[in-house]
């Protein structure tokens, strides 16, 4: 078993001939913040979409907590606890703000249809321990008083909360966060960093990291690993990353150009 | 914060609050409902409009159970009549088969009534109420374990796709019907019959099974619709209902946060087939000759038109359009009975517009509604009213375009509202308190100028056990930052 509480180990894949992702290998340890970066079209997303199962790797393998996740569908790979967000908001829209994480509890329940069509001792125990959990969690997030809202309604910084708030209601052991300063501005991006630290301090997690915006990522990070064209490029500390040549290529197009 | 897991123990309910408000409760509400039905609204209505009610009854029953596919889980399924005929013919074949052998002739009834009610087609409570009750049971069942075949498809399937394979299983039912061997008479040649002559069923053919008992009164169906109802209820305030729900907002996310989606897809379509099974066993009793276009795309579109129409997901929506659409294929099918029965029409109308008048000076919710739900008596006497006259003028029956009128109908409630007369919403939602205030109950600024993010707190503490700091993280401001 590996100190690490998220083993990926060159997971790949390729869509006919594009190699969207190639030999990624990335360790996050438990309480660890990792911090994934590269130009756009770099493959980011796609390798979060083969930690999460969406599709699945063609190489290599992905282990949360000594468990190989990597043949698993993206549901299972959820109960074994690793939840994410996503770059374009993919909240249930017309759902409420509660019913959101009301949903995200769900995966740590168990449901029958008979529990559920004659309201079973066991089945009523289980919604209100959701709803008290639910509400809990929205508490925390500040999103309590919204807690009847559609979630479509809400404005979209607190769309961006609340999908972090439906992340961590899975009960995760490590966070996927795929952009979550996209659109914000300066001032709210500082305080970003400050929550996903909170986060991670808070609910002893490890989190993955997509960001564009360098800044936040340098400052937060622990651990920067940089793809380029599909392939890792870099890995190491913010700062070792900073001065590698390779990176600074691909993200300026000329060595020796300063980050 | 604890798990969710190690939650639920301390809040189970005492065993008896949970058999109270689980089942005796809605049993009680269900009897109440169908003795209303069928003692006080039937002998009101008179006998040609208790008739209709038992069709209405049934209507609803396909519109709620189809709802939870099209509705909750935003699967298009097309061939929902399909369910509806197995369930139908699986109930028909029970009763009349066991009424022939027992009594030798399904067409003597009542069959050991022990409570009669003049005007009722049967007794209630005689032995052949409950083999049609045993009937509609196993006919759901049977009508669910077709809908786990059809839902297991669904599970790569979506959309369009999805659609054609449950408009194919409707067609399927319908010529597999067709294939059945004529329907048998006499008892003693149902006793010559050899096991494997029974392989195919005497269900009839393509000339339908008719001589069918009249055993579904209004009580039965409307007993049966209670169910039906509080079961499409109780699948929507549950956390089955939110998974169904997800699935239908974004599958990605519904998986991402753990849902299996192919499991409640499949879910969905079981539960769906059963009730509409049970729906059909009872249409079988009701009087009607049993006919393979029974499972036909016709009536399955008349399901999905009651859905869409009503509001994908809200069950009471689904359910008004069913009774609504109900009444007016009948208004359009002979104006007479509407047009002799105006003042019962106009006066539900007044009684809906001043109770919407005293909703909107006490309270200020809900009376557009009831304004809504008021004129639509108006507007069954309306269309009754034309329906009439264009016969009169032109000589032609408005019964056979009602199609026609359904189809105007959904254009127009497309462009106005795509999700349906009433979308997500129940109808009672309409009434209730005014949502709650705006995220961060106001003011996000001055509540975390109060609060400046704390520094994190130290991270030596236990991973297993969370650490709770002293105050919750104060995470994305709006721009209170600094």
């Amino acid at each position: 078993m590996s100190d690490y509480l998220l083993d990926v180990r060159d997971i790949g894949i390729s869509f006919g001939g594009l190699k969207a992702c190639q030999g990624l290998t990335l360790q996050v340890p438990a309480r660890g913040l990792h911090g994934l970066i590269g130009p756009n079209g770099a493959g980011k997303t796609t390798a979060f979409n083969l930690i999460t199962g969406v599709y699945q790797t063609q190489t290599g393998s992905v282990a949360l907590d000594g468990l190989p996740v990597h043949q698993l569908a993206p549901h299972q790979i959820a109960k074994a606890g690793l939840s994410r967000t996503f770059q374009n908001i993919r909240l249930f829209g017309d759902l409420s703000v509660l019913d959101n994480v009301r949903l995200a509890c769900h995966v740590r329940g168990s449901h029958t249809l008979i529990g559920t069509l004659f309201r079973t001792r066991s089945f009523v125990a289980q919604e209100r321990a959701i709803r008290e959990r639910a509400l809990h969690m929205l508490d925390v997030f500040d999103l309590a008083g919204a807690a009847d809202e559609q979630a479509r309604s809400l404005p979209y910084g607190h769309q961006r909360r609340l999908e972090i708030c439906r992340a961590l209601a899975t009960e995760p052991k490590a966070l996927l966060l795929d952009e979550p300063a996209a659109g914000m501005n300066p001032s709210e991006k500082v305080a970003l960093a400050s929550t996903i630290r909170q986060i991670r301090d808070r609910f002893g997690l490890a989190i993955l990291l997509i960001e564009h915006d360098m800044g936040l990522v340098m400052e937060i990070c622990e651990h920067i690993t940089v793809l380029d064209h599909g392939t890792p490029i870099a890995t190491g500390t913010p700062r070792d990353v900073q001065r590698n040549p390779k990176v600074q290529e691909a993200y300026l197009g000329e060595p020796g150009a300063v980050l | 914060m604890s798990a969710l897991t190690d939650l639920i123990p301390a809040r189970r309910p005492p065993l008896l609050t949970s058999l109270t408000h689980g089942v005796a409760l809605p049993v009680v509400y269900a009897i109440a409902i169908a003795t209303l039905a069928q003692f006080a609204i039937g002998p009101a209505l008179g006998e040609y409009w208790a008739s209709v009610g038992v069709q209405v009854g049934i209507a609803v029953m396909l519109a709620v159970s189809l709802n939870i596919v099209n509705g909750f889980t935003g699967q298009f399924s097309i061939g929902h009549a399909g369910f509806f005929a197995i369930g139908a013919y699986v109930g028909a074949g029970i009763s009349y088969y066991s009424a022939l052998l027992i009594w030798g002739d399904p067409a003597t009834l009542p069959h050991g009534a022990p409570l009669m009610w003049e005007g009722s087609p049967s007794g209630l409570f005689g032995a052949g109420d409950w083999i049609m009750v045993a009937g509609a049971l196993l006919g759901g069942c049977v009508s669910a374990v077709f809908g786990y075949i059809v839902g297991l498809p669904s599970l790569r399937l979506r959309g369009d796709y999805l659609a054609i394979v449950t408009l194919g299983f409707g067609e399927i039912v319908r010529v597999l019907l067709q294939q059945t061997r004529p329907q048998v008479f006499e008892a003693q040649e149902l006793r010559e019959l050899a096991g494997a002559d029974l392989f195919i069923p005497p269900l009839g053919g393509a000339t339908g099974f008719s001589g069918i008992p009249k055993y579904a009164t209004l009580w039965w169906v409307w007993f049966f619709v209670f169910f039906v109802v509080l079961f499409a209820y109780r699948v929507k305030l549950s956390s089955t209902g939110r998974a169904l729900l997800s699935i239908r907002e974004d599958e990605i996310a519904s998986r991402a946060m753990g849902v299996n989606i192919t499991k409640y897809k499949v879910r969905a379509f079981v539960l769906a087939a059963g009730l509409a099974g049970i729906a059909g066993a009872l249409y079988a009793h009701s009087g009607n000759v049993l006919q393979p276009r029974d499972a036909g795309f016709q009536r399955s579109f008349e399901c999905i038109i009651y859905v869409v129409l009503g509001g994908l997901g809200s069950i009471s929506g689904a359910a008004l359009a069913a009774v609504a659409l109900s009444i007016m294929t009948e208004a359009l099918r002979g104006p007479e009975p509407i047009l002799e029965n105006w003042p019962i029409l106009v006066g539900l109308a007044i009684a809906g517009t001043i109770a919407a008048g005293v909703l909107r000076a006490i309270k200020n919710r809900g009376w557009r509604i009831t304004f809504v739900l008021a004129m639509t008596p108006l507007s069954f006497l309306a269309l009754g009213l034309a329906s009439k006259l264009f016969n009169e003028v032109t000589g032609v029956n408005l019964a056979a375009y009602r199609m026609v009128v359904y189809a105007l109908l959904l254009i127009v409630v497309m462009l106005a509202r795509p999700n349906g007369l009433f979308g997500l919403t129940e109808i009672w939602e309409y009434f209730g308190p005014i949502r709650g205030p705006k995220p961060g109950s106001g003011n996000d600024d001055s509540r975390l100028a109060a609060e400046p993010p704390a520094p994190a707190p130290p991270a030596e503490t236990q991973p297993s056990t969370p650490p709770t700091p002293p105050a919750p993280p104060t995470l994305p401001p709006g721009d209170a930052a600094p």
